[in-house]
């Protein structure tokens, strides 16, 4: 009777998610031990370290969370054990990396395997899923986030990971690394608010002049259809000419490498989504709404910023969103054009085959976006909530 | 608000992409042998009293060529052996041997744009082909002539390479037509967008039974791999000679560059800079201190 209930309440996402973690833990390495950075590595299946008592402890957890997933309702419940799960893959990954890292040895390389990606990204999904289901406001979302990132900080700023692949490459490039970081941002974020800057009024004109709109709507379009590296190489010609023909361009860093074309380029993409959002906020404004303030004898610049704007910024922030995060992918092309970033690290790791230094500038790429994505929704939802 | 705030973040973007002046702007490719040679030339500088800024690892070939001859950087270094392809002459002679070729270079690209080639280094890094230690030993292959007498007698060689070797006039079949050898299909595993990162691990890990790959002579996983790099003896190739190049008008005013880095250069043999190159791609050293424990080494640094 009681198996019946169980099995019926089952969860769906929850079978999918423990039989992909079981089928990686049996068949993907959780570990490859390489003699160097392009050597092709031993790889070590979680089952073949549980001699040591962190794999073991790991183990239980993992069973743990794969039954709570399964038979448990309680989503707190669930996100308690997930997180120690979480805490314990990732001490597991520092000790079998210490643990097989010969002593004295530079050259050595212990890179996370197929089955440590698949487990952490199992994990986290258990994990957003119960964060999901406890219903959070959104600025809880937020503090989960910051919470989770110390999470993370605490383990890296232990050591206990120093012995991994990826943080043996960070360990001779850290200057680097933040140099890096400040210009992937600074390039995101620049790009973002001159986007904004241009792409908003831009958007009111195209939404008052409908035969403006399909000009500049398709125009837009256009640009995005250009590969990513193309754009940058197109740019390189006429601000180069300009850097060398106009002095007062060249003495405010319009040149025709680093981050002048990166930044025209991000600017261009970013257009888009700004100018196309902005339309479809405005439009979704209800008529009578404008007619009433009309009525009420509001200007039309009044009724643009007290009732178009306010009520079309939810969507338009959606706009801004999707922006920022594909900004912060595109950054990393930026590289190849001298405009730093965490592409150096992708480029420079290709060139090299050392696919550890490629992760030093993947990883972080991916943790900027995802937690922009994070934020930017909890801000949305936040306005929506407010304004329902 | 935003405004104010997109002004700033504008602003100091582009404040970072600024130069000082007077300061030599060394840079150098994105690669691996590009980013060791550039961080030799900035620590070389420095030590000799002469500012340098920073910009090594800039970016692909055309990005450094546009920038060199645009003045936004001063210095970096450039094969002989490209010099053909800046000046659409990449079918004369002189490119295969690497005083005419330097030559040649240096002249070509002094009379276009007053960019002066200093003291190349000795080493070339073009097409070889490079042969797994336990075939090439018992076998007794050192040079292409060595190679090509062992697979026209039937020597079992198994190719890793890109198409473009396999294919250009200039690349496997001009070897093939000297060291009087062919490769039968089944001899060759072609990797269409192939760099030799790729084929050197193939053949490191004998993928597909490959024993022989497509290398550049001074790239610095063959010696981890347990490669040996057959000798062009009869320059088949191309000499691709790594040299430091440099606006007239910046050598001018930093005469002392030549002095500086010519004993430099000429001490990176091949041999050395598979040395370094290995330890940047193969142990993970940062290029900068592979760089410093070189000149250090070799006494140009105290």
């Amino acid at each position: 009777m009681e198996e019946t209930l169980a099995v019926r309440k089952l969860d769906r996402l929850g079978v999918v998610l423990v039989t992909t973690g079981v089928v990686a833990t049996a068949l993907l390495p959780f570990i490859y031990v390489k003699a160097n950075r392009i050597a092709a590595g031993k790889p070590m299946l979680l089952t073949q370290l549980l001699n040591q008592p962190s794999a073991l402890i790991l183990t239980i957890l993992l069973l743990a969370t794969a039954f709570a997933v399964l038979f448990l309702q309680n989503a707190l419940l669930r996100l308690v054990v997930a997180t120690l799960c979480f805490a314990a893959l990732l001490a597991t990954i520092g000790f079998a990396a210490s643990a097989f890292t010969p002593p004295n040895s530079n050259a050595a390389r212990m890179t996370p395997g197929g089955g440590f990606w698949v487990l952490f990204a199992v994990i986290g999904l258990v994990v957003s899923d119960a964060l999901v289901k406890i219903k959070l406001t959104p600025w809880m979302r937020i503090a989960a986030l910051v919470a989770y990132t110390g999470l993370l900080g605490i383990f890296l700023a232990s050591g206990l990971l120093d012995d991994l692949s990826i943080m043996k490459e960070f360990a001779t490039r850290s200057a680097q690394f933040w140099t890096e970081a400040v210009a992937h941002l600074l390039l995101a974020l620049g790009s973002l608010a001159i986007a904004i800057v241009i792409g908003l009024p831009l958007g009111i004109l195209c939404f008052w002049v409908p035969k403006l709109r399909a000009v500049v709507l398709q125009g837009l379009s256009l640009i995005q259809t250009i590969p990513s590296l193309a754009l940058f190489g197109i740019l390189m010609l006429p601000l180069g000419y300009l850097a060398t023909h106009v002095p007062a361009a060249a003495s405010i860093g319009i040149r025709g490498i680093g981050a002048a074309p990166a930044l025209i380029a991000l600017v261009l993409y970013s257009l888009l989504p700004i100018v196309a959002n902005t339309v479809v906020g405005l439009q979704g404004v209800d008529p009578s709404v404008r007619d009433a303030a009309a009525g009420m004898g509001l200007t039309r610049r009044q009724i643009l910023t007290g009732i178009d704007l306010p009520l079309a910024f939810p969507v338009i922030l959606t706009g801004i969103r999707i922006v920022l995060v594909q900004a912060i992918g595109l950054v990393t092309v930026a590289a190849l054009i001298g405009g730093g970033g965490f592409g150096i690290f992708i480029f420079q790791g290709l060139g090299q085959t050392a696919m550890d230094l490629v992760l030093l500038g993947a990883v972080p790429t991916v943790f900027f976006a995802f937690s922009s994505a994070v934020i930017l929704d909890a801000v949305i939802d936040s306005i929506r909530g407010s304004a329902a | 608000m935003l405004k104010k705030f997109a002004l700033a973040v504008t602003l100091s973007a582009f404040a970072a992409g600024a130069a000082h002046a007077a300061d030599v702007v060394v840079s150098s490719k994105i690669d691996t042998e590009g980013t060791l040679l550039g961080n030799v030339i900035v620590l070389a500088l420095n030590a000799n009293g002469i500012k340098t800024q920073d910009r090594v690892a800039l970016g692909t070939t055309p990005v450094l060529r546009k920038a060199i001859t645009s003045g936004e950087i001063d210095i970096y270094p450039e094969y002989t052996g490209n010099a053909g392809f800046f000046f659409n002459k990449a079918d004369d002679a002189a490119w295969k041997n690497l005083e005419q070729g330097y030559e040649l270079a240096k002249k070509l690209d002094y009379d276009a744009n007053k960019i002066v080639w200093l003291t190349p280094s000795p080493a070339n890094n073009t097409w070889a082909l490079a042969v797994r230690n336990d075939v090439a030993g018992p076998n007794n292959l050192k040079t292409m002539s060595d190679f090509g007498k062992w697979v026209a007698g039937g020597g079992a060689a198994k190719l890793v390479a890109s198409a473009e070797f396999v294919n250009s006039a200039g690349a496997l079949p001009a070897f093939q037509t000297t060291y009087g050898f062919t490769l039968k299909p089944d001899q060759e595993i072609v990797l269409s967008g192939g760099d030799t990162a790729a084929t050197i691990k193939a053949a490191a890990d004998q993928t597909n039974g490959a024993n022989t790959a497509m290398v550049y002579g001074t790239d610095g996983a063959i010696q981890a791999a347990e490669l040996t790099v057959l000798e062009d003896d009869k320059n088949v190739q191309q000499v691709y000679a790594p040299t430091a190049i440099i606006r007239e008008e910046v050598l001018k005013a930093n005469p002392k560059i030549e002095e500086v880095l010519a004993p430099i250069f000429k001490s990176l043999s091949a041999d050395e800079l598979r040395k370094l190159n290995g330890k940047i791609q193969v142990d993970g050293e940062p290029a900068k201190s592979v760089a410093e424990g070189y000149l250090k080494e070799k006494g140009f640094l105290k």
